[in-house]
């Protein structure tokens, strides 16, 4: 009997080490959410948890979580776009300069000085955000065709495309705001400090509500395997009856319109934006995540679950690195050795 | 003197080598006969040093020798020329003929005026006429062959081995590349020849060597043999080659073209295809029929011409239009223009019809698995979960799921560009029997395929291509290897019809 037991319990201890090297190996996403998990667990004793001060350690823990994840909602939704961008081979520079020019077109809409646009037309209050909002929406969405188009059209490489686009909306946008500060109405900051409870959570909701759309799109929606299809083999894609071009175009004017809900989202936070330094290396920050997050540069394979696990990775890091008070100077060297070590585990899984 | 012994190799459970032996000797040509898997590369890739044989030996000259790399292998007098050419045609030829050894100055630049020389020396000593300052861009792919040839040379190989050197090449490049064959010969260097044209071999080679599931079936003197004997060396059994039977009912003209052009691919092409038929279109590598069918296909572009389908003319601009009228397009080189290796076995069995199916853009995913099951059973797949990933299949079915994705749009008109392109004898077999079915369910078929063989049992008549151009049709009993060979070298139709 008793040799038999001993043989069951070896085989169960070897069937979870099985199991997790089989997880491990097969399921891209496992890592990731392993390295999130001993981050969390990290970040949860460094705030000092004991049983004694339960409630104000669990106070302490909450905001530290909501402060985390409203910081980086805004760079969290774009990485999402970025996701679809890389996945189909491409790659967008962009993200930073489309911000700024968003944002500033929100707010000389909203301007409530003297050259207000909106105001200017005897539009006021909510219908002024709401159409603030359409035309920023909107206008985002166009920019993104636009690089769309040169990429698809014009065969622009979408790193040239990019680049090019980055230079161009920054510099033109710096100049036309030169010396001009809108007033943003405090009414519209509602939209990203509105209150739920006593926490101030609305950028966080936004996140989650598109997290979980483009999940939606990514797994069960034509356009969202398509957006595989094309980046894992164009030529086969086309030759299933894929308008390549179309669905490239489709994935740049998503990137513009996120990135233009996430000039909102900025716009609404402080109420002001500085164009000459707001958004840049938020490109990098994004690709970052997505990088993280198990998306292959070489297009073909990504994770929205993945960029959002790889956004949190980075960002309860950066908070650790705050907590532990490592050097500022230091932290994006943190960052780069992360990154670098989540491409070298996946790629033993791809080999393997 | 090389001499291979008791050579075995396994990649994981799969016993690709099992105990193969043979003897090259020097100013020999031998060829290395087998079918797709039989264990060619793989014997060539351990001689080359690429890859390590589980056990065995090798001997040069009598010494055993150890090849644990590449360089090891080189060393010792073997240069391996692959199928795809390791030339980089932005250089001139001189530079590439001393790639990775580049001759330099006592400053350390590169001596370009030595290397020149260098090269002009062994380009006379090998007979060839060409100047080593031209950019390896501009040769044809014959002048590329004979470049890698005289880099093997200039490294002092006194044993080369040429994985299918003609594939690509025409009649004439052909000729060329077996002057060099002859001339290497001459100068006692071994040639283990890889080549699946028996004529080809009858022709030059002295010897012959059979592999097949990784044993060494045959050898021989080729003298002593004829083409049928080295077919059924490979196949193990007397090759299938009668033309296989159906129920013909011929219907109304489905596609017809006139005067189609697309320089340089296709010039002036016109035919036309109905209900039920199964017309071949054949010819030698870079003839055109691949690019010609793209562009029927709205794949690629036309510059002039017309397309008829069901009698109305159209003007087929996206693949996506052309999937709506009815077409088919299964392409040729599976790896590269079919397969998405980032998505499991369903989802490359349904993209064509993710659209066609979907509701609201929202995939229907149980419709097609209803629609995938149907045909997994009619095309007999053999697979695991439907969810593998599709790089876990043979190449056989994995040729089968590509062709369910189409199947499932109900096409009208079937175009298989090479449909049978390495996929093993059993899987084309099967692969014969859905074509002959599906015409017989009144589908206009279109079988591109460079197997005269293929063409001859399969289709009611085929075009054969030279240049970009239809050079004949050939119909019935006067399709033969021989005839089709005469118009695919640009020649006509000798016999002439008579009543």
């Amino acid at each position: 009997m008793k040799p038999s037991l001993n043989h069951a319990a070896i085989k169960n201890k070897r069937s979870f080490f099985q199991w997790f090297k089989y997880k491990w190996s097969s399921d891209p996403l496992f890592s990731i959410a392993i390295a999130l998990i001993i981050m969390i667990i990290l970040q949860t004793l460094v705030l000092g948890f004991d049983y004694d001060s339960f409630g104000s350690w669990f106070q302490a823990w909450i905001n530290n979580w909501i402060n985390i994840l409203r910081n980086n909602a805004a760079t969290a939704i774009v990485a999402l776009g970025m996701t679809f961008v890389i996945m189909t081979g491409g790659i967008d520079l962009a993200v930073g300069s489309t911000l700024v020019v968003t944002g500033a077109l929100s707010m000389m809409l909203l301007d409530t000085g003297t050259k207000g646009f909106l105001l200017a037309m005897g539009i006021t209050g909510v219908p002024a955000f709401a159409i603030t909002i359409l035309v920023v929406l909107l206008f985002g969405y166009l920019l993104g065709s636009l690089i769309g188009v040169s990429i698809t059209k014009g065969k622009v490489p979408p790193f040239i495309a990019t680049l090019g686009a980055m230079m161009i909306f920054r510099s033109v946008t710096q100049h036309f705001m030169q010396g001009y500060n809108p007033k943003v109405p405090t009414e519209f900051l509602q939209i990203a400090s509105f209150k739920i409870g006593s926490f101030m959570i609305m950028p966080i909701v936004y996140w989650a509500i598109i997290a979980f759309i483009l999940y939606y799109v990514s797994k069960r929606t034509t356009f969202g395997r398509q957006i595989i299809a094309v980046g894992s083999n164009e030529r086969a894609a086309k030759l299933s009856g894929i308008l390549v071009e179309k669905v490239k175009l489709r994935v740049y004017a998503l990137m513009g319109l996120l990135v233009s809900i996430a000039a909102i989202i900025q716009v609404s936070r402080i109420g002001s934006m500085d164009f000459s330094n707001a958004g840049r290396g938020m490109e990098m920050d994004a690709i970052a995540a997505a990088v993280v997050g198990g998306t292959n540069m070489m297009g073909g394979r990504g994770f929205i679950l993945g960029t959002v696990y790889g956004m949190l990775i980075i960002a309860v890091m950066n908070n650790l690195l705050n907590l532990f008070g490592v050097p500022p100077f230091l932290r994006e060297a943190f960052k780069g050795v992360i990154v670098i070590a989540a491409v070298l585990l996946q790629k033993k899984e791809r080999t393997s | 003197m090389i001499e291979m012994r008791n050579i075995k190799k396994s990649f994981g459970n799969n016993d690709v080598i099992k105990d193969v032996s043979f003897t090259i000797k020097s100013g020999e040509i031998c060829a290395l006969l087998g079918e797709n898997g039989a264990g060619k590369s793989t014997l060539m890739n351990i001689l080359g040093g690429i890859h390590q044989m589980d056990s065995g030996a090798i001997l040069v000259n009598g010494k055993e020798a150890a090849f644990h790399t590449p360089k090891q292998s080189q060393e010792a007098g073997i240069a391996f020329i692959h199928q795809e050419l390791n030339l980089i045609n932005d250089l001139p030829i001189y530079e590439n003929m001393f790639l990775g050894r580049e001759l330099k100055t006592k400053r350390g630049s590169l001596d370009l005026e030595r290397m020149q020389q260098e090269t002009e020396k062994i380009f006379k000593q090998m007979n060839v006429n060409l100047d080593p300052a031209i950019m390896v861009r501009e040769l044809d792919a014959s002048y590329k062959q004979i470049v890698e040839i005289c880099r093997a040379m200039m490294t002092n190989a006194s044993f080369i081995i040429m994985d299918e050197p003609t594939t690509s090449l025409t009649d004439q490049e052909i000729e060329r590349v077996f002057k060099m064959m002859k001339t290497l010969s001459e100068h006692d260097v071994g040639i283990i020849f890889i080549s699946h044209k028996l004529n080809e071999v009858m022709q030059i080679c002295d010897r012959y060597i059979v592999l097949r599931d990784g044993n060494l079936v045959a050898e021989g003197n080729v003298h002593e043999v004829n083409t049928n004997d080295l077919a059924r060396f490979m196949v193990g059994h007397d090759v299938r080659t009668e033309p296989l039977n159906r129920e013909k009912k011929i219907g109304r003209e489905i596609l017809r073209v006139e005067g189609l052009s697309n320089s340089p691919f296709f010039r002036n092409i016109s035919f036309s295809i109905k209900e039920g038929e199964i017309v071949g279109f054949t010819g030698l590598l870079g003839d055109g029929r691949s690019e010609l069918f793209q562009s029927i296909f709205g794949a690629e572009k036309i510059s002039s011409g017309k397309i008829y389908l069901n009698d109305k003319e159209v003007k087929v601009t996206s693949t996506q239009q052309a999937i709506k009228e009815g077409i088919a397009y299964l392409p040729r080189n599976r790896k590269e223009n079919a397969i998405i290796k980032d998505m499991d076995i369903i989802e490359n069995a349904s993209i064509v019809t993710w659209s066609a199916f979907s509701k609201n853009g929202t995939i229907n995913r149980k419709k097609h698995e209803e629609v995938f099951e149907e045909q997994r059973k009619a095309l007999r797949i053999k697979m695991g979960e439907l969810t593998d990933s599709i790089t876990s299949l043979s190449g056989g079915n994995q040729q089968k799921v590509i062709l369910a994705k189409w199947l499932a749009a109900k096409p009208k008109l079937l175009i298989l560009d090479n449909p049978t392109q390495g996929v093993d004898v059993g899987a084309k077999e099967d692969i014969y029997d859905i074509i002959l079915k599906l015409a017989e369910e009144n589908i206009a078929i279109i079988v591109l395929s460079s197997e005269a063989n293929e063409i001859i049992r399969l289709c009611d008549r085929a075009h054969v291509m030279y240049h970009g151009v239809i050079q004949g049709e050939v119909a019935y009993e006067e399709m033969s290897e021989h005839s089709i060979m005469q118009l695919s070298t640009g020649g006509q139709l000798t016999i002439a019809k008579e009543g």
